[in-house]
C-alpha cells in the first residue's frame, strides 16, 4: 500500500511546553491508523497539524507528498481530507440536512443525500441539530466529514462522551467507511476502540511515540500470554501446573491465574487438572492492546482518558 | 416595532389633544354653574382641549411623566358680567350705527327729527352708563418650563373672542381655511426611521455578529470550517453578505411599515442603499473584530453592549442632536453611528446626496477598516 501520510521528526512546542516530541510514523492508503494515548499526550495536536490547522515547530508532515507547512499546498490538502474534530459541534439552529449541506458547500460538493442515506440520517434530515442525541450528533459530524468524498478522514476521539450503544453504533459506521477504501486516521484513548477498528496503531504518551505497528503483531509480541483465571484452584493443583512449567500466580485469596502461550496449552492445563480429579472452568483472558500499553508504558488509561 | 411605538407616540397623523383643567368659580349660591361659563367650557372642550373640571376644594393636579399641567380659572360673576358687557357692546354698536346713518343722511333728515334722535341717543347712553360691566380676566396657570403655555393662551383668547362675537349675534367675517397640498414636511417619524435602521444595524453588528462569531469559535465551528478549503476571507464575506441582506430586508420592512402607517417621506434610492451596505460592512466588521479578539463569550457580549448602548443613545440616532447639551453633541460626533445615521437620513429622507457625501465617506472608511481588520484578525490556523 502507498504511504498517504508521512510524519517525520515532528515537534510542536506551545511556549516552553513540548506537546509533540520528535514523532515519526507513516499511514498507508486505505488503512485505519490509530493514535492511542491518554489525554494530553499530543494526539489532537498531531491531527491538527495534519489538518493544516496548526503549524509544527519543526519536522515534516506530508499528506500525499504535500507539506502541511507550505501555504501553496494547504488548499489542495484540505480538498483531500474530511475532519471530525474532538468535541464536535454543528450549528444548533440548522437542521441535519442544512448542516451537512453547509459542509458540502464548503468543500464544493453536492453528495449530501448519498451521505445522509449511507449513515442512516436521511429520515431525520429535517430535525434540528440541537434536538439530536449525542450519538446522532456525532453521526452528523461523520457525515460532515465525509461529504466531498475525502481520501483521508480524521476522526479525533469520535466516541468520547458517548454511551456504549452509541459508541458501538459509531464503530459500525467507521467499519463501513473502512470498507469503502477511505484512509481513516483515528485518535482515541479507548483501547478497545483502537483494537477493534485499527489496522495499525501508534501508542503515544507525553508527546512521544512509545510503540507503533500492526495491531495483531503488537499484541502477539508485546501483549504477553493468555491468562486462565481459576476459582479455588488449590495448592496441590498449582504445584502440579508449576511442575509442568506453567506460570501460576495467585491474584486474590480464591483466584489464581495460569498463563499459557496458545490454545493447545489450554487443553493441556485442563487435562492436568482432570488428572487430579479437578473439574475447573477458567475465565480465558486473551492479551490485547491494554496489555501492550501496560507493558510498554507501565500504566493504564482510565475511562476519562487519564493515565492511571 | 420601535418605529410603530415611537412613531405613534410622537409622529402619528392625529392632532395633539391638550388636557386643560378648568376651575369654574362662576356658580350661584347653590353651586350651579352660570349659563355662559358653562357654555364657554363647552366651547373649550369642542376645540383642541380636553377639559377636566376641577371642583371647589379639589387639590391642584399633579403632573405625571412629561404631561404639563395647565389650569384655567373662570372668575365669579363671569355670566352676569358677560351679559352686561354684551348689552353695553350692543348699545354702543347700535348708537354708533344710528349716529353714522344720521351723519350720512345729512339734510335729508329734518332738524326736528334730528333733535329727537339725539335726545333718544342720550337717553340710551344714560341707560348704558348705568350698566356695570368691565373686562373679566380668566387666569391661565402653568409651569414656567411649559413652552406651550403661551400658544395655549392664544388659543383660549381666540375661543373667547369667537364666544363674544356669538353673544353679540355677529358672525366672524374673517375665516381661515386649511388646504392640503402634496408637499411633504418632515415629521418625528421621518427622523426616527433612519436612526432606528442605523441603530439596529449597529447593535446587530456589535452584539449579534460578535456573539455569533465568538460562539462559533467556542463551539469549534470555525475550526471545522478552517479544515475545509474555505478561506477566512470567504467566511468573513459570507457573514457580511448575510448581514447585508438582513439589513436590506429590515430597511424594506421599516419603510413599508412607516409608509403604510405614517406616510413617511422615505424614498430609498441607490445612494441610501449604498449607505446601508457601507454601514452594514462597517459594523459587521467591527462585530467580527470583537468576536475574534476576545476569548470569552461573556466578555464579547459585555464589550458589544458597552459600545452599542452609549452609541445608540448619545449619537443622535434616536433623537435630534440639537436636544442635547453642546458637549454631548461633540461626543456624538466622535461616534461611528453618528455618521451612519446622518448619511442615511440625508439620502433616505432629505434626498440630499451633497450633504450625505461627508458622512458617507466616513462610513466608507469605517467599512474598509472594519472588514480588513476582521479578515486579518480572524485566525484560520494556530487558534
Amino acid at each position: 500500500m502507498n504511504e498517504i501520510i508521512v510524519v517525520d521528526k515532528l515537534t510542536k512546542k506551545y511556549g516552553d511546553f513540548l506537546a509533540v516530541n520528535n514523532v515519526s510514523f507513516i499511514v498507508k492508503q486505505g488503512e485505519v491508523f490509530s493514535l492511542l494515548g491518554p489525554n494530553g499526550a499530543g494526539k489532537t495536536t498531531i491531527v491538527e497539524i495534519l489538518e493544516c490547522l496548526r503549524t509544527p515547530t519543526s519536522g515534516v508532515a506530508l499528506i500525499k507528498g504535500m507539506n502541511v507547512k507550505d501555504p501553496s499546498e494547504v488548499k489542495r490538502i484540505k480538498r483531500l481530507i474530511g475532519v471530525l474534530p474532538q468535541e464536535f459541534n454543528a450549528i444548533d439552529n440548522l437542521t441535519v440536512y442544512e448542516n451537512v449541506e453547509l459542509a458540502a458547500s464548503a468543500k464544493g460538493s453536492r453528495n449530501v443525500k448519498d451521505i445522509l442515506e449511507a449513515l442512516g440520517l436521511w429520515e431525520m434530515r429535517k430535525s434540528a441539530f440541537s434536538k439530536l442525541s449525542g450519538g446522532l450528533k456525532r453521526r452528523v459530524g461523520i457525515a460532515m466529514a465525509l461529504v466531498g468524498d475525502p481520501e483521508i478522514v480524521f476522526l479525533d476521539e469520535p466516541t468520547t462522551g458517548l454511551d456504549p450503544e452509541a459508541r458501538r453504533e459509531t464503530w459500525s459506521y467507521i467499519r463501513k467507511l473502512k470498507k469503502s477504501g477511505v484512509t481513516i486516521f483515528l485518535t482515541t484513548h479507548y483501547m478497545e476502540e483502537a483494537e477493534r477498528l485499527s489496522d495499525r496503531v501508534a501508542i503515544i504518551v507525553r508527546g512521544r511515540i512509545a510503540a507503533e505497528g500492526d495491531v495483531r503483531r503488537l499484541v502477539s509480541e508485546q501483549g504477553g500470554k493468555t491468562r486462565l483465571i481459576f476459582e479455588d484452584l488449590g495448592e496441590r493443583a498449582a504445584e502440579a501446573l508449576r511442575g509442568k512449567g506453567y506460570e501460576v500466580e495467585p491474584i486474590t485469596d480464591d483466584r489464581t491465574v495460569v498463563k499459557v502461550s496458545d490454545k493447545s496449552e489450554v487443553f493441556e492445563v485442563l487435562s492436568i487438572l482432570r488428572g487430579l480429579s479437578i473439574d475447573a472452568y477458567p475465565e480465558i483472558h486473551h492479551p490485547g492492546l491494554e496489555d501492550v500499553f501496560l507493558r510498554i508504558v507501565g500504566s493504564k488509561i482510565s475511562e476519562r482518558g487519564e493515565l492511571i | 416595532m420601535l418605529l410603530l411605538v415611537f412613531g405613534s407616540i410622537f409622529g402619528g397623523p392625529t392632532p395633539p389633544n391638550y388636557t386643560l383643567y378648568v376651575k369654574n368659580l362662576d356658580v350661584d349660591h347653590e353651586g350651579r354653574p352660570g349659563v355662559l361659563s358653562e357654555a364657554f367650557i363647552r366651547a373649550l372642550n369642542e376645540s383642541v382641549f380636553e377639559v377636566q373640571l376641577l371642583k371647589p376644594g379639589d387639590p391642584y393636579p399633579r403632573s405625571t411623566g412629561f404631561a404639563a399641567i395647565r389650569v384655567l380659572t373662570i372668575p365669579m360673576g363671569f355670566t352676569s358680567n358677560l351679559i352686561n358687557a354684551t348689552i353695553v357692546n350692543r348699545v354702543d354698536i347700535t348708537v354708533e350705527t344710528i349716529m353714522m346713518m344720521v351723519e350720512m343722511a345729512g339734510d335729508q333728515i329734518p332738524p326736528e327729527a334730528r333733535a329727537s334722535i339725539s335726545s333718544s341717543m342720550e337717553g340710551i347712553n344714560a341707560f348704558r352708563g348705568s350698566m356695570p360691566a368691565g373686562v373679566m380676566t380668566l387666569t391661565l396657570e402653568g409651569s414656567r418650563d411649559d413652552r406651550v403655555l403661551q400658544p395655549i393662551e392664544g388659543i383660549i383668547n381666540t375661543i373667547a373672542s369667537r364666544f363674544e362675537l356669538a353673544l353679540l349675534n355677529a358672525s366672524s367675517t374673517i375665516d381661515v381655511k386649511t388646504r392640503f397640498n402634496d408637499t411633504r414636511q418632515l415629521r418625528s417619524v421621518d427622523y426616527y426611521l433612519p436612526g432606528y435602521v442605523a441603530a439596529f444595524i449597529m447593535t446587530n453588528g456589535l452584539i449579534g455578529v460578535s456573539s455569533l462569531v465568538s460562539d462559533m469559535r467556542r463551539r469549534g465551528i470555525i475550526k471545522l470550517l478552517a479544515s475545509t478549503p474555505v478561506s477566512r476571507t470567504t467566511w468573513t464575506m459570507s457573514i457580511v453578505i448575510v448581514q447585508t441582506v438582513a439589513s436590506l430586508i429590515l430597511l424594506s420592512v421599516m419603510i413599508a411599515v412607516g409608509w403604510l402607517v405614517f406616510r413617511i417621506a422615505a424614498i430609498p434610492d441607490i445612494y441610501s442603499i449604498i449607505v446601508i451596505i457601507l454601514g452594514t460592512l462597517a459594523f459587521t466588521g467591527f462585530g467580527m473584530v470583537i468576536g475574534v479578539s476576545l476569548k470569552e463569550v461573556e466578555a464579547v457580549t459585555a464589550l458589544g453592549n458597552s459600545l452599542s448602548f452609549p452609541m445608540m443613545f448619545l449619537s443622535g440616532a434616536l433623537w435630534p442632536l440639537e436636544l442635547m447639551p453642546p458637549y454631548l453633541q461633540d461626543v456624538a460626533r466622535l461616534m461611528p453611528l453618528y455618521y451612519f445615521h446622518s448619511a442615511l437620513r440625508e439620502t433616505l429622507i432629505v434626498g440630499s446626496v451633497m450633504t450625505a457625501t461627508f458622512p458617507s465617506l466616513i462610513v466608507g472608511v469605517m467599512a474598509t477598516a472594519g472588514i480588513l481588520l476582521a479578515i486579518s484578525l480572524t485566525k484560520w490556523r494556530d487558534f
